[in-house]
């Protein structure tokens, strides 16, 4: 069996759902997670708001300008570009940053109260990125992981082409449920059978909370991950819950989101 | 009076939003409850029920594909995209999901734009905002006379509550802090720190909405005298009375 390293192209997943359905706890972790296994992980916070770079535990900065910021320029027309000679490779290279277990991170810059408008470069430089981060060879063998912005609407947006795995994280309340079935439903209209849509249930309560969400949703369930206080608790302080917790149940279910996500990578070879 | 309703994604913005509405209907207040979020949820949390609330905004969405003609008019938009919730309360909802720009063009009508064309006589209008802080940075004048910034005891939560309260202090609005889900002193007091000094209301965590979230139900309904609804009914209470000119 091909290790993790030696495989042709590594996962090509991005994490949606709706706000507070734990997209950042999860994707956060899962991404420190396959680094331990050996991927080569580049997570990809396109949010607006602060979600991964918590739960990953790299920190969040409220004064400093993200890196990608200095990526793009802007003409006299307004248009963005890249800096010249900055491809996808090169800037990931340059323009993530290093966070624990040498998991690598890309993220847009957050608003604060004065709006968009100062980290409008990183939003541009990082959209251009993402659209052609497939095409690299150097990058071929890594695992993107998209933390996407919460909503139905922002399915809509094209933050994530790279990704071919959409995992939608729902809790087992309706308002939940009802998101994931909306972004289930504009992911189809936009991308067809070209990506394939599957189920983490989060903060499962009570028995059988994994089966309801999937009998309303009807995707494949890869895991179920039970509520946990630690998660609380690591997101009261802003902190990763595998620092925090290592021994978390939540920490144990991400684990087995992780076999079942290899598993099916290997199968594909 | 016009009321809108912030927080980040999952703090509870729609249960305050929908029990606030139910309980001013009840004391007799004619009540305008307008969906803003391009997520829209409202109706579950008025009690409309889940697969209703779908409709609805099928309704909304209808636009795009030509089943549903245009409205020009506020008053067409509430009757048109509209429906009756429990106690009296009108739902209005006013976004689209399917697209990056939530608003109709050739509607012309926004989340802002119907906050600033509809007009309140006598009428309580809430409006139940996008998560995050997107909606709040473009509030301006006359939008609304009160804005209620909900936060939970997480980080996430706090870094975007925190900027709504700025930005509502930068433009003179008055803001008050839903502090929800909150389980004990620590989480009031990380809560507290972030938000600074202003005009606070205490949500204890609360089995009756936990299970309203999880029966698709109205927290109102679940159980109209757990200790959380209590106090959003209390508030509910305050809101009206400043709305009474003195």
């Amino acid at each position: 069996m091909a290790t993790v390293a030696e495989r042709p192209r590594g996962l090509r997943l991005a994490v949606v759902g709706k706000g507070g359905a734990g997209k950042s706890v999860v994707s956060g972790t899962l991404a420190r997670v396959l680094a331990r296994r050996g991927h080569r992980v580049l997570a990809l916070d396109s949010d607006t708001l602060p979600g991964i770079a918590w739960s990953i535990g790299a920190g969040v900065s409220e004064e400093d300008d993200v890196p990608l910021n200095s990526a793009a320029w802007r003409d006299e027309k307004g248009r963005w570009h890249l800096n010249k000679g900055v491809g996808p490779a090169r800037a990931v290279q340059r323009y993530a940053t290093t966070a624990p277990d040498g998991v690598r991170l890309l993220q847009i810059g957050k608003n604060d109260r004065r709006g968009v408008g100062p980290n409008r470069a990183s939003h541009n430089a990082f959209w251009q990125i993402v659209q052609r981060l497939d095409e690299p060879s150097s990058l071929q063998s890594w695992t993107f992981l998209g933390d996407l912005p919460a909503g139905a609407r922002q399915a809509a947006y094209n933050w994530a082409p790279y990704a071919r795995q959409f995992l939608l994280v729902v809790e087992p309340t309706y308002q939940s449920m009802m998101t994931a079935r909306r972004i289930a439903r504009i992911m189809r209209t936009m991308r067809g059978d070209d990506v394939e849509i599957s189920l983490v249930v989060n903060k499962a309560a009570a028995d059988g909370d994994g089966e309801r969400v999937q009998e309303f949703l009807d995707v494949p369930l890869l895991a179920v991950v039970p509520v946990d206080e630690g998660v609380t608790t690591a997101e009261r302080a802003g902190v990763a819950l595998l620092d925090l917790v290592p021994d978390s149940p939540v920490v144990r279910a991400i684990e087995g989101l992780a076999d079942v996500l290899d598993a099916a990578s290997i199968e594909r070879i | 009076m016009k009321i809108v309703v912030a927080g980040k994604g999952g703090v509870g913005k729609t249960t305050v939003s929908g029990t606030i509405s139910r309980a001013l209907a009840r004391a007799g207040h004619d009540v305008l409850a307008l969906d803003a979020d391009t997520n829209p949820m409202l109706g579950v949390s008025l009690g409309v029920g889940p697969e209703e609330t779908d409709l609805l905004v099928a309704v909304r969405q209808g636009l795009e594909t030509g089943e549903t003609e245009h409205e020009e008019t506020t008053e067409g938009f509430v009757r048109r995209f509209g429906r009756d919730a429990p106690d009296g309360v009108r739902l209005v909802v006013a976004s689209r999901i399917d697209r990056p720009n939530p608003g109709c063009a050739c509607c012309g009508v926004s989340a802002e734009s119907l906050l600033t064309e509809l007009e309140s006589d006598g009428k309580i209008i809430i409006g139940d905002l996008e998560a995050g802080i997107g909606t709040v940075m473009r509030l301006q004048e006359g939008h609304a006379d009160i804005v209620l910034v909900v936060a939970q005891p997480t980080a996430k939560s706090l870094f975007i509550a925190k900027r709504a309260v700025e930005l509502t202090d930068d433009r003179g609005g008055r803001v008050i802090v839903i502090a929800n889900r909150v389980r004990n002193d620590e989480d009031l007091e990380v809560i507290r720190e972030a938000v600074g000094d202003c005009e606070m209301v205490v949500v204890p965590d609360d089995a009756a909405i936990a299970l309203a979230d999880r029966e698709g139900r109205a927290a109102i309904d679940v159980d109209p005298n757990s200790p959380g609804v209590r106090v959003l009914i209390d508030l509910a209470d305050r809101l009206a009375s400043l709305a009474v000119p003195v």
